[in-house]
């Protein structure tokens, strides 16, 4: 029984948290968050992951990637989140997911070479507005002409959809089927509208199809959009759980020194309990972050409750730990000019990111009460 | 990551079970069985059983071999713990001394001590209880006053010990008692719930620059001074034992009054005055593999859950289905944290106070469980059989049960105090 990360794996976080704190602190995020305006894709930031294999970590190495897994990948969603770290990490590394999964020799070629070398930014874009990560969400139709495949409908919101030069669309087909297409969102049939988010560690945009060409990736299916919102929703799980141990660590630390009463306010006892409560949740999201990681990539037959598990807990985990540190913070939490709400707001965003709570409880529901 | 077990654990795992299989009676499987018993005429069952089963060898299963263990690893302690939970195995009549006391002995007692207490408990002929709480002192277990006053070569014991389990087939009592005074009457508490293990310690303030720095040797002050663990023999004139009901009904414990009750002064675990310190190095042995054996339990207790909302046309509220999903969350999260758990064990690292985060887990999400139990059956859930052939008395009786665990073995506020002071380091 080994139930933990490796020293390997442990050191590529302390290696990412080493960087992000020599390179990209927060105050580096702050410039991004603020700058409205910015495509919030530091180019420097970028090159660091491609020097650092950040970007390779799930490309096989035939692909001249790392080969690894997704405890691995979940390892940097981690960190990423506890830094609150912005660009466009999550949507490439599962584009070229999809590709791994459901593409031609050719594609994988074309692909993941560039991806892992970071000189391709990616996006996936899944989901209609109002719409859930499964086959049900879809919102793009796919019409089979003589020509080649056109593709009509939107997905939003999409992961830097500005910046991105190839997206992995899925759409539904006209056997009542779903294909993952690639799709270069720069093309005139495509349009790519800039949405307005309140989390500035992240852009969002709203990709609308007009007969956009794609090109099917040949194995894609429902099965493998589901197993691809499964990994997508295992990494956001991490950098969720990345991002609630940081607001907690921070408040601790905080209320170890803010004095009210003429002592230490974590000192209360019902600051202390709070803050308990708040690390036991914390430590089973991240528990069930490594467990839903490991499963997917052994192919557990738990697979997919352990992940429904880790994104609803790392998804109430998140948001309790966040919002508790604008509480504990008192009024400067709820200050601009504290850190408190990129925490706050990345929290709130992943939480909808590949699945809300009721979407995972449903499917846990789904599993336990009516298999 | 490798969430297996060696070949040479699995080989132990299908002897185990092959054993349960054919020792355990159907009868007892069926939940309503230990209630259509006597409280002495189950622990009689439970008491021939596991002497049994420790015949067959499966007993003391990660103990060395030279106290009459196995000599097994974690990984088998924790396949032991799984397999008796999946195949309803009895409760042990011997929890407190097979799970606290003998660890303990094994570590620190006497070569004499660990000839005379091992066996005989492995072979379930002596029955051990616990003596800790005290009407005034529960979660300031320190508050003890319970006295033993040395009389030649024995100790003359006066006071009373309450929430004793087994109280009333106990036939030993390892139990904490002042054998030097305390600081008195006159201390105060120091607001709010002191931890079980923390300082509490109102006559240490004058030490504060030293103490305060150091939690070791504020231990080692006051309150926590002049204590002794005492092994105390129950069947003798001044040692009176009387039941108390639960509210589940059950009477699983008791109290225990001495009244010039006399152990020798050899019966001492730990050395005299030391008893604070055996008490927390006992406690300490409560970690290790539970967890996955709790999965087992109580992830039964969900799916009869289940079963019984089906059977009442109850299991398509999506309000519930939410609320028995969320339960299951945390029941999983339960079985990682024990995976977690098993590999630090393994490692050889001390957990320490982070068994305080394992027992706010198990004791808090067993009870939210039967609060779903609640939800889900409404009124239905109110009566022992809302239609033929639906029993619902086991998990009602299971649901009263699971008010008590966040209660015994240091309350849930006292984890929590631990977590935030020992874990997280929350100043006091």
């Amino acid at each position: 029984m080994y139930f933990a990360l490796t020293d390997e794996q442990r050191a590529l976080a302390e290696t990412v948290r080493d960087f992000l704190a020599d390179r990209f602190d927060l105050t580096a995020v702050r410039a991004v968050f603020e700058d409205t305006a910015g495509d919030g894709h530091p180019a420097e930031l970028w090159k660091a992951f491609a020097e650092q294999g950040w970007l390779a970590v799930l490309v096989p190495e035939e692909n001249d990637g790392m080969g690894l897994g997704l405890l691995d990948a979940q390892v940097l969603a981690r960190a990423f989140g506890a830094g609150a770290v912005p660009g466009p990490w999550l949507p490439t590394v599962l584009v070229g997911e999809a590709v791994r999964l459901a593409g031609s020799p050719a594609q994988r070629a074309a692909v993941l070479g560039p991806l892992a070398a970071g000189e391709l930014v990616a996006t996936v874009a899944l989901r209609a507005p109002g719409g859930s990560f499964d086959q049900s969400g879809v919102g793009v139709t796919a019409d089979i002409d003589p020509g080649g495949t056109r593709l009509t409908g939107t997905a939003s919101p999409v992961e830097y959809a500005g910046v991105a030069r190839t997206a992995v669309v899925a759409a539904k087909e006209p056997d009542g089927g779903i294909g993952l297409y690639l799709v270069d969102p720069t093309s005139a049939s495509v349009t790519v509208t800039a949405l307005d988010t309140y989390d500035g560690t992240t852009r969002l945009g709203a990709l609308t199809l007009d007969g956009a060409a794609g090109e099917r990736l040949p194995e894609s299916n429902a099965a493998v959009l589901a197993e691809l919102s499964r990994r997508g929703a295992v990494l956001a799980a991490a950098d969720l759980v990345g991002t609630a141990r940081a607001a907690l660590t921070r408040t601790i630390e905080y209320d170890k020194t803010r004095v009210q009463f003429g002592k230490a306010v974590g000192s209360f006892q019902f600051i202390k309990h709070t803050l308990a409560d708040l690390h036991v949740g914390v430590l089973m999201a991240e528990h069930a972050a490594l467990y839903a990681a490991h499963a997917v990539d052994a192919a557990l037959p738990d697979a997919a409750l352990a992940v429904a598990v880790a994104k609803a807990k790392a998804n109430d985990a998140a948001e309790r730990a966040t919002g508790a540190m604008i509480q504990y913070h008192g009024g400067i939490g709820y200050t601009w000019e504290h850190e408190a709400h990129f925490f706050y707001k990345r929290a709130k965003r992943l939480v909808g990111t590949f699945g809300d709570a009721g979407e995972h409880l449903d499917r846990i529901a789904a599993l336990s009460i009516d298999a | 990551m490798d969430l297996t077990f060696t070949p040479q654990e699995e080989k132990f795992r299908s002897e185990l079970r092959g054993w349960l299989d054919a020792n355990i009676p159907a009868a007892w499987r069926d939940p309503s069985f230990w209630r259509s018993v006597s409280d002495d005429e189950g622990f009689e069952l439970r008491r021939d059983w596991e002497r049994r089963k420790h015949d067959a060898g499966f007993a003391g299963i990660a103990w060395p071999t030279e106290y009459g263990g196995r000599g097994g690893t974690p990984g088998m302690k924790a396949i032991y713990d799984e397999e008796m939970a999946l195949a309803h195995a009895p409760q042990s009549a011997n929890a407190l001394g097979l799970t606290f006391l003998a660890p303990t002995v094994m570590a620190i007692g006497t070569d004499q001590q660990k000839r005379d207490i091992i066996g005989p408990m492995l072979r379930n002929e002596v029955i051990w209880c616990q003596g800790f709480s005290e009407p005034g002192a529960g979660s300031d277990l320190a508050a003890l006053r319970t006295s033993g006053v040395l009389d030649g070569d024995e100790y003359v014991v006066n006071g009373q010990k309450i929430w004793t389990t087994n109280a009333m087939h106990g036939d030993k009592l390892f139990t904490l008692v002042r054998t030097e005074p305390g600081p008195g009457p006159g201390r105060q508490a120091e607001g709010g719930i002191s931890p079980v293990g923390t300082n509490n310690d109102q006559s240490g303030a004058l030490e504060a620059g030293t103490a305060r720095r150091d939690p070791e040797a504020r231990r080692s002050h006051g309150m926590h001074r002049g204590i002794s663990m005492l092994l105390v023999d129950m069947r003798q004139p001044g040692v009176e034992t009387r039941p108390l009901r639960q509210l589940s009904g059950a009477s699983e414990f008791g109290e225990v009054f001495f009244t010039d009750a006399r152990v020798k002064a050899s019966e001492c675990l730990g050395g005299v005055g030391n008893g604070w310190k055996t008490a927390m190095l006992l406690l300490s042995f409560e970690r290790g593999a539970s967890g996955i054996s709790q999965y087992a339990t109580y992830r039964r207790g969900y799916d009869e859950i289940v079963a019984a909302a089906r059977r009442l046309g109850r299991d398509t509220d999506p309000t519930l289905r939410r609320e028995l999903a969320s339960r299951l969350v945390e029941l999983e999260c339960l079985r990682y944290h024990a995976m977690h758990v098993l590999t630090q064990v393994e490692q050889g690292r001390d957990l320490g106070s982070e068994s305080s985060i394992t027992k706010l887990q198990w004791s808090e999400t067993y009870q939210k469980l039967f609060e779903t139990f609640d939800h889900l059956l409404g009124l239905d859930g109110v009566v022992t059989s809302p239609v033929d052939g639906l029993d619902l008395a086991s998990l009602q009786f299971e649901a009263f049960w699971t008010r008590s665990v966040t209660i015994w073995g240091g309350s849930s506020q006292v984890q929590r105090n631990i977590v935030a002071e020992r874990v997280l380091g929350l100043p006091r």
